[in-house]
Order: structure tokens, then sequence, then C-alpha cells
């Protein structure tokens, strides 16, 4: 095989991959979306609030964010399935919820980008002062 | 539940669900049920998902799908050595604590 040929390759790979890849997260939000609209009217409205306020300080990246959206519906059906409130099921502080659960997907979230460029920015900082600097 | 009780909970609350499943295996709600019995009264059933979540993507405990007669099948958890180890840790680590805030008490006693 020849490097053009190779390089044709690797460019349909791509472009199939700037195609389908999408679709099949487009596939995976259709699928929660349905999941969310079983649910009880009461459950369905305190998911979407979630969702909105996750929309802001969740992931950027589609694969974290798909895998928060599966697990909070997983939470709110089983929930519902067992009867529990949604009061108990929220808290008295539905931010301090939101919080703790956002915690667990970093991936992508610009407020995780920041954190990391101030450790970098005052590690670079410390090292220079005390001239560990490599 | 007090603000205080709140922040205290947050650095421990990991460790407490994990002692709890050293026990046994159990799932989300059996764990935030037996919380309730001894005291803890107000913790969200959504935090203690959370942090099952957590120790799930960590690795501290092994997850198996349980058929249920309602709804969706459940996940119940159990601790693997990994979380062993961490578990251990933890209660060195609350000993010192625990040791340290009582040695500040006793000192403040005496002055």
């Amino acid at each position: 095989m020849t490097a053009e040929s190779n390089e044709q390759k690797n460019r349909y790979l791509q472009y199939l991959e700037t195609v389908t890849g999408p679709l099949e997260d487009k596939r995976r939000y259709r699928r929660h979306k349905a999941r969310v609209r079983a649910l009880p009217a009461d459950y369905r409205t305190a998911v979407d609030a979630l969702e909105r306020y996750m929309q802001f300080f969740g992931p950027g990246k589609a694969d974290s964010l798909l895998a928060m959206l599966d697990d909070l519906a997983d939470l709110f059906e089983q929930s519902a399935a067992d009867g529990i409130p949604i009061r108990e099921v929220v808290g008295e502080d539905p931010v301090e919820f939101a919080e703790t659960f956002l915690r667990n997907y970093p991936e992508g979230q610009w407020i995780h980008r920041e954190r990391e460029r101030l450790a970098d920015a005052i590690d670079r900082a410390a090292d220079h002062a005390t001239g560990d600097e490599p | 539940m007090g603000k205080q009780m709140t922040e205290m909970l947050k650095g421990t609350l990991e460790g407490i669900v994990l002692a709890i499943l050293s026990g046994r295996p159990a799932y989300g709600y059996e764990i935030t049920a037996r919380l309730r019995d001894q005291g803890f009264s107000d913790i969200a059933e959504g935090t203690i998902y959370a942090l099952l979540v957590r120790v799930e993507q960590r690795g501290l405990v092994d997850v198996e799908k349980v058929p249920s007669e309602k709804g969706p099948p459940r996940k119940v958890y159990s601790l693997n050595a990994q979380g062993r180890e961490y578990l251990d840790e933890f209660w060195r680590t609350w000993s010192f604590l625990a040791e340290r805030l009582e040695q500040l008490r006793e000192g403040g006693k005496q002055t």
C-alpha cells in the first residue's frame, strides 16, 4: 500500500468518525430522553431541573456527558420504582447533591480545566521561587 | 442535620459507605436506609448514589446487577480487596484525627 492510499484511508476514517460518531451519541441521547419521558411527572421535572443545572457546570465531552445522564436516569428510575420521595432522593440542598454528583464526571468540565490551569501556574511560580525549576 | 454535621460528613461519608459494605453487599437504598437507622437522618439517597458511582469508578467495589420485582435491575455493591485496603487506610486516618482532636479538647480544658 502506498503512503498516498494510506492517507486517503485515514481521511475516510476521519470523515466516517465525524459523521457516525455524533450520530451514535445522538442515538444515546434520544434513548436517555425517552427514559426521562417515561418517568412519573414529578420525577421528570426534577431530572429536567438537574439536567439544566448540569448543562452549565457539567462535562463538555460527549462520552462523559452521556455517562452522567445515564447515571442520573438510573437513579431516578430506581427511586421512582422504590417509591422514594423526590425530597429524599435529592436532599434538603439540591445544589449540594448536584455538586457531589458532578464531581464524578470531571472530563471536559471548564471548571476542572481552570482548576488544573491554576495548579500548574502555581507549581511553576513556586518552583521558580525555590530554584527547583528543571 | 446542622450545617456543621453536613460539612463534617462530606469528608467521611465515602468511608462510612465502604464500612457499611464491609459487613455485607448492599444496593443503594439499603445503604441509605441503614444510615437512617443509625441516626444519619437527612442523608440524600442521591448523595449515596453519587458516592457509589465514585467508588465504582475507582475500583473499590464490585458491582452485580440483580433483577428486581419492581423496576429496573438493582446494582448490588460489594467491597473488593482494593476497597478493603482503602477502608483500612480510612480507619487509620480517622483514628489519627480523632486522637489529635481529643488532645486539642483536653488542652483547651487545662488552660
